[in-house]
């Protein structure tokens, strides 16, 4: 079984042709993803040859949209490398071309321009990830298969096993990765640290809820906002799965934005302690740093 | 980015919104004019980005020129809750006949716009939803639909302003939308919107905006000029400023360790975890700053982002906490080499370096053979030696 998007699934990317798109669209190639196309109206009808890992070179297409991307590849899925100013229109073209999945790196995002495409992204049924993430990476479920690595999460860091990870911070992900790199993951999931995301961190539960490989998540949050607690409140009710949190910012002080666009105390609300104990009020274990949030994951796993 | 009220009325009047006449003033001696030009009483208010600034002092009312001038000279040089008050506004001062509080907010829960109103305002929204609230309205707007005047009619009608008021709070509800919109805030807030004029004259009575709080998105200052009308410079915290300078995301918290690393998360798991070691080892030692070098970053990046560090006198050691993704710790660590012989630094450096060339990044620190570099394997164990280093007043060395 794989969650939220199939082995092998043909992938395409927006931005490929800039710097970031260039760079990780070879990554995401050594990694085993199947890239088979790029979108770029002014560089549409070349190819752009990338080196694989044993030698040999890659031509992939460039399509002037997103449309005529899917109807030549047959992609299911798109990764968004476009600059904040035309954001808003690559994802919104990549949701009316009808993408299963739409994952969108990029991070300074108006929230208005995120808003309005989350929202047309759920009326279609289309599943968008980010923005502001490192993306999606999903394990292999067979040795016939590749998982896909969509965004830019390190590869190589772990393999197949039975958890489940979703987080608020790229970083935290891959320390959290390295921290449980013996055990394995079915998949890891960014959800981004901007205040809108068109996965939230309870989305990303109840789908690997529904994920029959998957046996125990992670979840990582971060000050602002209130998603951890909506996530705490559906596990609650939910699910059965054992959930594993740790939670960044017990430091910040109120009114400063940390980074993340979506990272602020404000008024009070959205400090880690809140989350905390919303968490553990509903019995969800949370690590003071990511090493005892690993340890927490590792007894309720022998608990099994 | 959180606006003044006197910039925040601004862009309320610049939708039609009414607000009382007033003059903003930074210095002493141009309240006296700026009070007659409005004409007595006017009331006197601290221009702070920070709330409850009224129950602090910052809000008074003078009824003569040296009403004005007292009252000015105990805000101008007043810090409440710790923000510093940047000047004055010396604003007509309205017969109030009763306060509602209306607001626009990015709702993150429901990934929309939420409307918020009650007939009970006044107070701070908090106070406001915890003692009234049965009274609070809300609507949600989706970004793919508009909100139009039934729409606000029917909001108007449920928030309980008095009927001869409706149309017009329904005109302020859709200004209100207008200004939210054209400005990519992301809070626009009146409290309290009030119903003024003389208690025995109907035809005086009308709601106007007597106070206003507007944050912006950051992400969107691209399509708005930078923000260049609302820039601060003077205001803001120098080492946020030359950070910035460098695209650097520097938070300054005034405490002993500086702290460096890669991507918002880390950075902050990584203050979390000198708070605690400051905690358990019973020296009450605290992280210094956030400093996020993001993905990527060249030596360069680094050597500027140990330059800014150093620069605040209180810091005694620094925690640099590299995963290296996207970033290189080989490029980490050159720009640490580079850092210390070209500031001379002394103090001491406590290194964590994971993922993308980590190898390669200690090996090159090994070769440089610095007494005041100091590795360690887990960010929990750098964070430690990095406050126990700090307590001991940053002098020990290998």
């Amino acid at each position: 079984m794989t969650v939220f998007i199939e082995d092998d699934a043909p992938v395409i990317v927006q931005g490929m042709t800039g710097h970031q798109g260039m760079t990780h669209t070879a990554r995401m190639l050594k990694a085993g993803t199947n890239i088979v196309g790029g979108v770029n109206p002014r560089k549409a009808g070349t190819t752009v040859p990338f080196t694989m890992e044993d030698g040999t070179v890659r031509d992939i297409p460039v399509f002037a949209t997103c449309q005529e991307a899917k109807a030549a590849t047959g992609a299911v899925a798109s990764v968004v490398f476009v600059p904040p100013k035309f954001a808003k229109g690559a994802v919104v073209e990549a949701v009316e071309a009808g993408f299963d999945v739409v994952v969108v790196i990029t991070e300074g995002i108006p929230v208005a321009d995120s808003a309005y495409f989350v929202e047309l992204a759920l009326r279609n049924g289309v599943r968008i990830v980010g923005p502001n993430c490192p993306g999606l990476m999903t394990l292999a479920s067979s040795s016939e298969s590749h998982g896909v690595n969509l965004g830019i999460i390190p590869d190589g860091i772990v393999s197949r096993g039975p958890l489940g990870l979703v987080s608020k911070s790229g970083t935290l992900t891959y320390q959290l990765m390295g921290e449980l790199s013996d055990i394995g993951f079915t998949a890891c999931l960014g959800a981004g640290g901007d205040p809108i995301v068109g996965t939230t961190l309870q989305e990303a539960l109840a789908a690997f809820e529904a994920d029959p490989d998957t046996k125990a998540v992670m979840m990582i949050g971060e000050i602002g906002g209130s998603a951890e607690q909506d996530a705490a409140q559906w596990a609650h009710e939910h699910m059965t799965k054992p959930v594993v949190a740790y939670i960044a910012g017990f430091t910040a002080p109120e009114g400063k934005q940390m980074g993340h666009a979506g990272a602020i105390v404000s008024g009070g609300k959205g400090t880690a302690q809140d989350k905390q104990e919303a968490l553990e009020a509903v019995g969800i274990k949370v690590g003071r740093t990511p090493a005892q949030a690993a340890a927490f994951m590792r007894e309720v796993l022998a608990s099994l | 980015m959180d606006l003044y009220e006197y910039q925040a009325r601004d862009l309320l009047e610049e939708q039609g919104i009414e607000t009382p006449k007033a003059i903003f003033v930074r210095n002493i001696q141009d309240v006296a004019q700026a009070a007659e030009t409005i004409g007595f009483p006017v009331v006197i208010k601290a221009q702070v980005k920070i709330g409850h600034r009224g129950q602090a002092g910052g809000v008074k009312i003078a009824h003569n020129r040296d009403e004005a001038v007292q009252a000015a000279q105990r805000i101008l040089p007043m810090t409440i809750h710790g923000h510093k008050v940047s000047g004055v506004l010396v604003a007509e001062a309205k017969n109030i006949l009763h306060e509602y509080y209306v607001s626009i907010s990015v709702d993150r829960a429901s990934r929309d716009f939420d409307v918020l109103a009650t007939a009970n305002g006044g107070t701070e929204v908090e106070e406001i939803a915890r003692e009234h609230r049965e009274s609070v309205k809300r609507l949600h707007i989706s970004a793919l639909d508009d909100f139009d005047l039934d729409a606000a009619m029917d909001m108007a009608r449920s928030i309980g302003f008095y009927h001869a008021d409706e149309a017009q709070a329904a005109q302020i509800l859709l200004r209100m939308w207008e200004c939210f919109k054209h400005n990519d805030a992301t809070l626009v807030e009146i409290n309290p919107l009030a119903k003024v004029g003389d208690p025995d004259d109907e035809a005086s009575k009308h709601l106007c905006a007597l106070d206003a709080k507007i944050s912006l998105d950051g992400n969107a200052a691209f399509r708005h000029g930078g923000w260049a009308q609302f820039d601060n410079a003077d205001e803001a915290d120098p080492y946020e400023r030359r950070a910035q300078e460098h695209g650097l995301h520097y938070v300054h918290l005034n405490g002993q360790v500086g702290v460096i690393g890669n991507g918002a998360g880390l950075v902050m798991s990584s203050l979390d975890a000198v708070s605690f070691a400051g905690q358990d080892q019973g020296t009450g030692v605290q992280p210094a700053n956030f400093l996020d070098i993001g993905g990527g970053a060249s030596a360069q990046t680094m050597c500027a982002s140990l330059e800014i560090v150093l620069s605040d006198p209180q810091v005694r050691s620094v925690l640099i906490n590299v995963y290296g993704g996207i970033t290189s710790c080989e490029q980490v660590a050159l720009g640490i080499l580079e850092a210390i012989d070209e500031l001379n630094v002394t103090k001491p450096l406590v290194v964590r370096f994971d993922g993308n060339a980590a190898a390669e990044g200690l090996r090159i620190l090994a070769q440089a053979q610095r007494p005041n570099i100091h590795v360690e394997q887990t960010m929990e164990l750098a964070a430690a030696e990095a406050a126990r280093l700090a307590a001991n007043g940053g002098e020990e060395t290998k």
